[in-house]
């Protein structure tokens, strides 16, 4: 008990949690034969893409891996805050 | 009516296979059937002392499928429990003497013969797993609730799904005060990585190290709580699929209680 309860405090992920996100992340890993740079630089792209049209908290953003019975999912989640005006269209001059 | 051949695998060493196999053979001989447990160990048999049965061996798997001996020599009857029958594996041999052509000549005799076979295949997936695999009509994937084996049991059933397998899974040695404290995986969270049908869960049991050092199989201790989770899963192969699985449960106090409700243990 007193255990959850520091760890309810502190805010710390359990042992189990923790297991449990390493695995899921080294069955990826695994399949994909990707490592965690590449994930890392794929979520930073993403986010890159994704901020040209929205303003999003990248401090929220969660990576998650979601399995099915023959498939599984990266799944990117992320609050957005408010819609970019001018959608990620820079002014362009116009062509002559 | 024609046998079933279950293979049981878990990729990982040591997570208990043999146990497993063992104690479930001599369940379902216990609910009346005719059961064969084969070693595909080769080079490293266990099943035999496991069982009991290591001072009765003179012919062995290998010599069966090499045509040196006839199936009926091979196989040592236990006299302890009625219909239950091992063929062990060689000791000398490496693996690679078996051939799956031989394997599933093997297997097609003893499916005349017996109601189920339990195939206890070796660890790691290479030739001696192949060989396991290659007749099987059904698979059991042994795990522990520690990330190496869980992360091998995704390999092996992956392998099992390519050759049209659909496994069930056991969880083993799980130790239910640790998954109450949120120090290990609980059952739910491996069911949710490995997406795969459960048929069992096995709490920690000292009376196994007992049982194996005896030789005496594990389901005719009737204290031992991984005694009675085999016999429940044994129950459940032999189709009475309406037998609940049973979640190993703690010694609980009133603090654990206490802080059950107050929700701090996840």
């Amino acid at each position: 008990m007193l255990h959850g309860l520091m760890r309810k405090f502190s805010g710390k992920q359990s042992p189990k949690e923790t297991a449990k996100k390493r695995l899921q992340f080294a069955l990826v890993y695994d399949k994909l034969e990707i490592n965690d740079t590449t994930l890392t630089s794929l979520q930073n792209d993403i986010v890159e893409v994704i901020s040209k049209y929205f303003e999003i908290d990248t401090k929220a953003l969660q990576l998650e891996v979601q399995r099915d019975q023959d498939l599984s999912a990266l799944v990117f989640n992320t609050p957005i805050l408010c819609v970019k005006k001018n959608r990620g269209f820079k002014p362009q001059e116009s062509k002559k | 009516m024609e046998g079933k051949i279950i293979v049981v695998t878990s990729g990982k060493g040591g997570v208990g296979k043999t146990t497993a196999t063992a104690s479930i053979g001599a369940a379902l001989a216990l609910e009346g059937n005719r059961v064969a447990v084969i070693d595909m160990d080769i080079g490293l048999r266990n099943l035999d002392v496991v069982l009991g049965l290591e001072n009765r061996i003179v012919f062995n798997i290998v010599d069966v499928v090499n045509k040196r001996c006839n199936l009926a020599q091979a196989l040592i009857r236990d006299r302890r429990i009625e219909n239950l029958f091992l063929v062990p594996a060689s000791q000398s041999d490496n693996k690679d003497v078996l051939t799956a052509i031989g394997v599933q000549r093997v297997a097609k005799m003893l499916k005349s013969e017996f109601d189920y076979i339990l195939m206890d295949s070796p660890a790691g997936i290479e030739k001696g797993f192949e060989n396991s695999v290659v007749a099987a009509d059904e698979a059991i994937v042994i795990c522990t609730p520690d990330v190496s084996s869980i992360r091998d049991a995704d390999r092996v059933i992956g392998l099992l799904y390519s050759r049209s397998i659909t496994p069930k899974l056991i969880v083993n040695r799980i130790v239910p005060e640790m998954v109450a404290r949120g120090d290990m995986l609980s059952h739910e969270d491996v069911i949710d990585v490995l997406s795969i049908d459960l048929l069992g869960l096995v709490p920690m049991d000292n009376q196994v190290v007992v049982s194996t050092n005896t030789g005496m199989p594990l389901v005719m201790h009737n204290q031992s709580l991984a005694g009675q989770a085999f016999r429940r899963i044994a129950k459940r192969l032999n189709g009475e699929v309406d037998i609940p699985i049973k979640v190993p449960t703690a010694r609980t106090g009133v603090w654990d209680k206490i802080s059950q409700k107050l929700g701090l243990n996840r």
